[in-house]
């Protein structure tokens, strides 16, 4: 019927009996509808003359051993179709505007290939890729089938064209994000993800000597190491490098103040402690508290974590903290504004929110109470776990910023808030901390014997410790408590009790600390509420209740520390109106800062903002200094907090699954010993330890922002403010040319692959044999470099599979594949005996089946394999068990590679692309063609084509056969002028239509909309409805219709069906 | 998946085939309406491949489940048929966003509806299948062939 001789007779039949409707009983409709609707249009019957009886899939097809029911249900299904004929009426199309361009998606072989035709034909093409580069699988290969002539050479001249026609626009680091309107007028919506790295770049490389983060080459399959910046081959396009950022750290983000943790690592496992110091001093000024005093929730969320064990980050900062010497010394900020700035207290909020003041270019001031700078850092933490002389090294760092230290100044007494701000500072910032020991219920003050914790730990830092006696009970059991209990034990006391309310086992100190502490002889004693402290004059017990009974303990002692919450000083208000202190905090506007006197900021322990740990006052620290600079300024100049961004994630299956390599411990001074020493109790890593720990990163977040590249670009580059952004583009056409992934040869365990070192894939092995791969061409085998003698290659894995682990569809191209690399070994190392296990030897194409023959010629062996076992010898070779399944016998061989030739099926910018267009994939994941024989470069949405193996499996001449039919089917669209809008679209009765909007609601295509010119009624966009009907099912008051699916013609189908 | 929150009905499993033996007053009537975008698609494959099926399935193509209402399976209903099936896209994967679940409302209401009036709910299923899974949809229309061949015929006053 659908031949000339079938369409003669409907011409004869409708000419000689002037018929107005055609039914047709043959084919499904989806088969050869449209060249009937084309007939019975050049008939002049209008649209939706034809109905369509499917007799042959619907009916004799599949009732073949039934053949007189199956004439019944064919009378049936012809009446039906009759029944409908009556019912179709004609359908109303308009023309459409072409745009002479196309968008061609994916930049491999294929999509180059379209494009180029295309451009030849004088229409714009925008080339949509979303790596880096051009040149997709091809630009990986060494050498292609059957002529062995070199990949890169074939392709360079197509790459190099597609960077130089004026027609063809490249968008690399692209992603089509949604596709509408109707063909001829495609609006294509294009994700531009940030290079990080402008066109200013000279590909020069020096960026890439200095990144410290070694990634998994993806371009390489994983068989090298590439850095974060770089780009993948020579030839890509385009030229520039790219600097591969994935989200900030899980460190980093875990981070108060967001330390480019994963960069100071990097930086560490190269060996560049000096320019970690730097890094780790970026944000915060005392990288000595990171690794000392700080809580490392950097650790808690390291992915690390998820193989074996988290790096030890700590470990690692406090190696580099002690390498300050080394550090360059501070580049000293310009003061640019001639405004001077005031920070009362020299503690770690203070001295950083100085430190960022004078960076941002402002004079500033430090004014402290004690004789020296480092507020908690120098006058409550002992120094035996943070020393004296490198905070002190710190400190000297921040004032050569330039900013001025007045110390053994109160605020309060010797000058006031009022006074700075009369002495022309034009902002102030509170950082006072909390100095007083909390209200003693207890006892007064000033007995002998009696001591708060802050006291006493503040004497010994002034270097005139209080007595202590020789039996010490320290009442409370937060960090102060067992910092107090220590340092008493080096003043000489015999015994030191932390007696604390809580359970011994749920201490609120940091756990590290009291097993340290316990180390030393401190004892602890959980339970206890102490509510006597007995003696006449000196001190000589403290009694406690404990537990719900209250039964009364006493712990004797001649020195009692009481480790109380430490409070605000309200000493510096005075002088200070308009900051008011409520609840023990100076009341801040928590957006700004800012306290209720306008210019006077508050930060660290003693604003309501509340930081409790030095980490946080200094994150505190950085706050307050952007929202001063911000009020200086008058505008919003800097984001006081800083937005939380994306953070990198991985997925398990992508972090090694190789054996647990465990973290360095961290050494500590032997207990006993050092209960006298004032010398540092944590030891810290040997630099050899603290490299090795630092290789332990898994580089999760690619890029670790560490700006090594930023320094050292002499094009000035890198713009690490680059944001992806999004732009519509308007086409005629898509060519969808997104290409295959490879099989994961993980989903068969047996195989072994990705547990042991030699059994690698086909393009793995393609970069080992390919000069520009990272072996330079030489054969080499992973596990230790040697050139392999026996090499086995493993046909169909993962294809031609009935288990639900595989495909089922022949990948194609495998056999060659192996043929060709197999035939290079030959030829390069003769003496090496290379086997290929296939399930049945495929060549089909020009020249295939020759160039096997030519290959086998040459000694690779073939043998008809099935499968049976492999094995890992301790040297890392590999026993192989299989059948010979053309002798049926069966062989045990070793091996000293094993190469997988893994099937085809379609990539994740496949399933991607068909997601956003509404196209169909098969169960593989190729793109459904329109036909699969008669329209086979046309997907099944008007105006986008297909091409490669998005497709189907193929090699690269077939791909790019596809592609340039696929270019012509675009050209013949483009060429003929207009288009016609479907015919089968919905329509809205306006004087029906109630205006509801539930249509406008439930169309997938934005194509209805309500409006409103007197009367609110739905309007339906034609060139944009795609016809699905679901607007009309929903359609509460009737109005709604659509062509060729009406209500009159379903149901006259389902009637006479029924 | 969204159907769970939104939708009140549930997807058949085609491979849960009733057992029963066909009562013997003649054969039954079946309407399926399918998809044009996966269950048609099927419908041809297992036509090209010869897939024996049972003869009391009649197809009508729809182009999305989404465009089936309650008034063109109730007619199926009134005008002969003993069972409706709709045949559509796998969830999350309808070709227009989300016709496949609004029809699977409607079935829900249309078998709450059959029940109140003391029809078997099951008169009236729905499955979702892709393209490219003939084997399902063949497992689908034997099922409701089965299903329908167990039930008498359906009596209409």
């Amino acid at each position: 019927m659908c031949g000339t001789e079938g369409r003669r007779r409907i011409e004869r039949a409708v000419q000689s009996r002037g018929l107005d409707h055609i039914v047709i009983g043959a084919c499904s409709r989806r088969v050869q509808g449209p060249t009937f609707e084309r007939i019975a249009r050049e008939l002049r019957l209008g649209e939706n003359a034809v109905a369509f009886a499917n007799l042959r899939e619907g009916c004799s097809f599949v009732h073949r051993d039934e053949p007189a029911k199956a004439q019944k249900k064919a009378e049936t299904i012809l009446a039906a179709s009759v029944a409908r004929a009556a019912q179709q009426s004609d359908l109303k199309r308009s023309r459409t505007f072409l745009q002479r361009s196309a968008v061609v998606v994916g930049g491999g072989i294929g999509g180059m290939s379209a494009a180029e035709e295309l451009a030849d034909a004088g229409i714009e093409v925008h080339l949509v890729e979303r790596q880096q580069s051009l040149g997709g699988y091809m630009a990986r290969l060494s050498k292609t089938f059957p002529t062995e002539d070199c990949a890169m050479c074939s392709l360079a001249p197509r790459l190099a064209n597609a960077a130089t026609d004026s027609r063809i626009h490249v968008h690399t680091l692209s992603e089509v994000t949604a596709v509408s309107g109707p063909p001829g007028e495609l609006r294509v919506r294009v994700l531009h993800r940030p290079s990080f790295v402008s066109e200013r770049c000279v590909a020069c490389g020096r960026c890439t000597s200095a990144c410290p983060v070694e990634l998994e080459s993806d371009f390489d399959f994983g068989m090298a190491k590439r850095k974060a910046i770089g780009r993948p081959f020579a030839n890509a396009v385009p030229a520039g490098f790219v600097i591969d950022f994935r989200g900030e750290a899980p460190c980093r983000s875990a981070c108060p103040v967001h330390t480019a943790v994963q960069g100071v690592v990097a930086l560490v496992a190269q060996g560049r402690t000096g320019d970690a110091y730097e890094l780790a001093s970026r944000e915060n000024p005392f990288p000595s508290v990171c690794g000392r005093i700080c809580p490392h929730d950097c650790e808690t969320e390291c992915t690390r974590g998820r193989v074996d064990e988290a790096v030890a980050i700590a470990g690692i900062g406090r190696f580099i903290a002690d390498q300050v010497e080394s550090a360059k010394p501070v580049a000293v900020p310009t003061a640019v504004y001639s405004v001077r700035a005031a920070v009362v207290g020299a503690g770690p909020a203070g001295l950083t929110a100085a430190r960022e003041l004078a960076r941002f270019g402002y004079h500033v001031t430090v004014f402290e109470a004690q004789p020296e700078a480092g507020g908690a850092l120098r006058f409550v933490i002992p120094e035996f776990r943070l020393p004296r002389e490198l905070l002190a090294a710190e400190v000297a760092r921040v004032l050569a910023h330039g900013v001025e230290l007045k110390a053994g100044q109160r605020c309060g007494a010797d000058f006031t808030v009022d006074s700075l701000l009369a002495a022309g500072f034009q902002a102030v910032l509170l950082a006072v901390g909390l100095q007083r020991a909390g209200s003693v219920p207890l006892a007064a003050s000033g007995r002998p014997g009696l001591a708060t914790a802050v006291e006493l730990l503040r004497s010994q830092a002034l270097g005139e410790p209080i007595p202590v006696g020789r039996h010490v009970v320290v009442v409370g059991g937060g960090d102060d408590a067992f910092d107090a209990a220590r340092t008493c034990l080096r003043l000489g006391a015999e015994s030191a009790t932390v007696a604390c309310p809580e359970d011994a086992a749920e201490l609120r100190a940091e756990a590290d600390l009291v097993a340290e502490a316990l180390e030393e002889g401190v004892e602890v004693e959980g339970g206890l509420s102490a509510f006597e402290i007995v003696g006449a004059g000196a001190v000589s017990a403290v009694r406690f209740r404990k537990g719900p009974a209250g039964e009364t303990v006493e712990l004797p002692a001649d020195c009692v520390v009481l480790a109380t919450e430490r409070e605000i000083d309200e000493e510096f208000l005075s002088g200070a109106p308009g900051v008011r202190v409520v609840a023990g905090q100076i009341v801040v506007d928590r957006a700004t800062m800012m306290t209720e006197r306008p210019g006077v900021f508050a930060a660290g322990d003693a604003a309501a903002t509340g930081p409790a740990t030095p980490i946080e006052a200094i994150a505190a620290g950085r706050r307050a200094a952007r929202s001063i600079h911000n009020y200086l300024r008058g505008e919003d100049w800097a984001e006081v907090w800083e937005p939380a961004r994306p953070t990198a994630e991985v997925a398990d299956a992508d972090l090694s699954t190789g054996k647990p390599e465990w973290r360095q411990p961290m050494p500590v001074a032997a207990g006993p010993g050092r209960r006298r020493s004032w010398a540092e109790v944590r030891l810290g890593f040997t630099a050899d330890d603290a490299v090795a720990e630092a290789r332990r990163c898994v580089a999760c977040g690619g890029c670790s922002e560490c700006r090594s590249c930023e320094t050292v670009c002499p094009a000035h580059a890198i713009d690490f403010d680059q944001e992806p952004w999004e732009e519509e583009l308007t086409v005629g056409a898509m060519v969808i040319a997104t290409g295959h992934r490879e099989f994961d040869a993980r989903r068969k365990p047996p195989l072994g692959y990705g547990r042991y070192a030699n059994v690698i894939t086909q393009s793995q092995l393609a970069r080992l044999v390919s000069a520009s791969g990272p072996t330079g061409g030489e054969l080499r085998r992973p596990s230790d470099g040697a050139v392999p003698k026996r090499i086995f290659m493993l046909q169909c894995v993962g294809s031609r599979d009935q288990t639900s682990r595989g495909n089922t569809h022949c990948s194609a191209i495998c056999c060659l594949f192996a043929t060709v690399h197999a035939s290079l070994i030959k030829q390069e190392h003769p003496d090496c005996e290379v086997t290929i296990g296939y399930t049945d030897l495929r060549a089909p194409g020009k020249a295939h089946e020759e160039y096997y023959r030519l290959v086998s010629t040459r000694g690779v062996r073939y043998v008809r394999t099935r499968f049976g076992e492999l094995i890992e010898e301790p040297d890392k070779s590999l026993r192989v068990r299989f059948e010979d399944t053309v002798t049926g016998t069966k062989a045990e061989e070793l091996f000293d590679l094993v190469v997988l030739s893994v099937g085809l099926e379609g990539s994740d910018g496949t399933t991607q692309i068909a997601r956003v267009a509404g196209l169909q994939q098969d169960a593989a994941g190729f793109l459904k063609e329109y036909h699969p024989k008669l329209r086979p470069v046309d997907s099944q949405r008007a105006g986008i084509f297909l091409a490669g193996t998005a497709q189907g499996p193929k090699n690269i001449p077939d791909t790019i056969a596809q592609a340039k039919a696929a270019a012509a089917r675009v050209m013949s669209m483009l060429s003929s002028g207009f288009l016609m809008t479907p015919a089968e679209v919905a329509w809205s009765d306006p004087a029906v239509c109630i205006g509801c909007g539930v249509c406008e609601n439930v169309c997938p295509q934005g194509a209805v909309h309500v409006v409103d010119d007197g009367i609110a009624h739905a309007v339906v966009e034609s060139e944009s409805c795609r016809g699905c009907g679901i607007c009309v099912a929903e359609c509460p008051s009737g109005a709604m219709t659509l062509g060729g699916f009406s209500d009159a013609e379903i149901l006259a189908e389902v009637t006479a069906r029924a | 998946m969204p159907s769970a929150a939104r939708t009140g009905g549930a997807v058949a499993e085609p491979e849960r085939f009733a057992t029963e033996p066909a009562a013997d007053d003649g054969e039954r009537t079946i309407i399926g309406f399918f998809c044009r975008e996966c269950a048609y698609a099927a419908a041809d494959a297992t036509g090209n491949a010869r897939v024996p099926l049972p003869t009391t399935v009649r197809s009508v193509l729809v182009p999305c489940t989404g465009r089936v209402g309650p008034l063109h399976v109730m007619s199926a209903l009134a005008e002969g048929a003993d069972g409706v099936f709709l045949a559509g896209c796998l969830e999350g994967q309808c070709h227009y966003r989300e016709g496949n679940l609004s029809a699977l409302d409607r079935i829900a209401f249309v078998q709450r509806l059959l029940e109140s009036v003391g029809v078997e709910r099951e008169r009236v299923q729905m499955f979702t299948m892709s393209a490219a899974d003939s084997p399902r949809f063949v497992a689908a229309t034997k099922r409701m062939h089965a299903t329908i061949s167990a039930l008498p015929r359906l009596e209409r006053r």
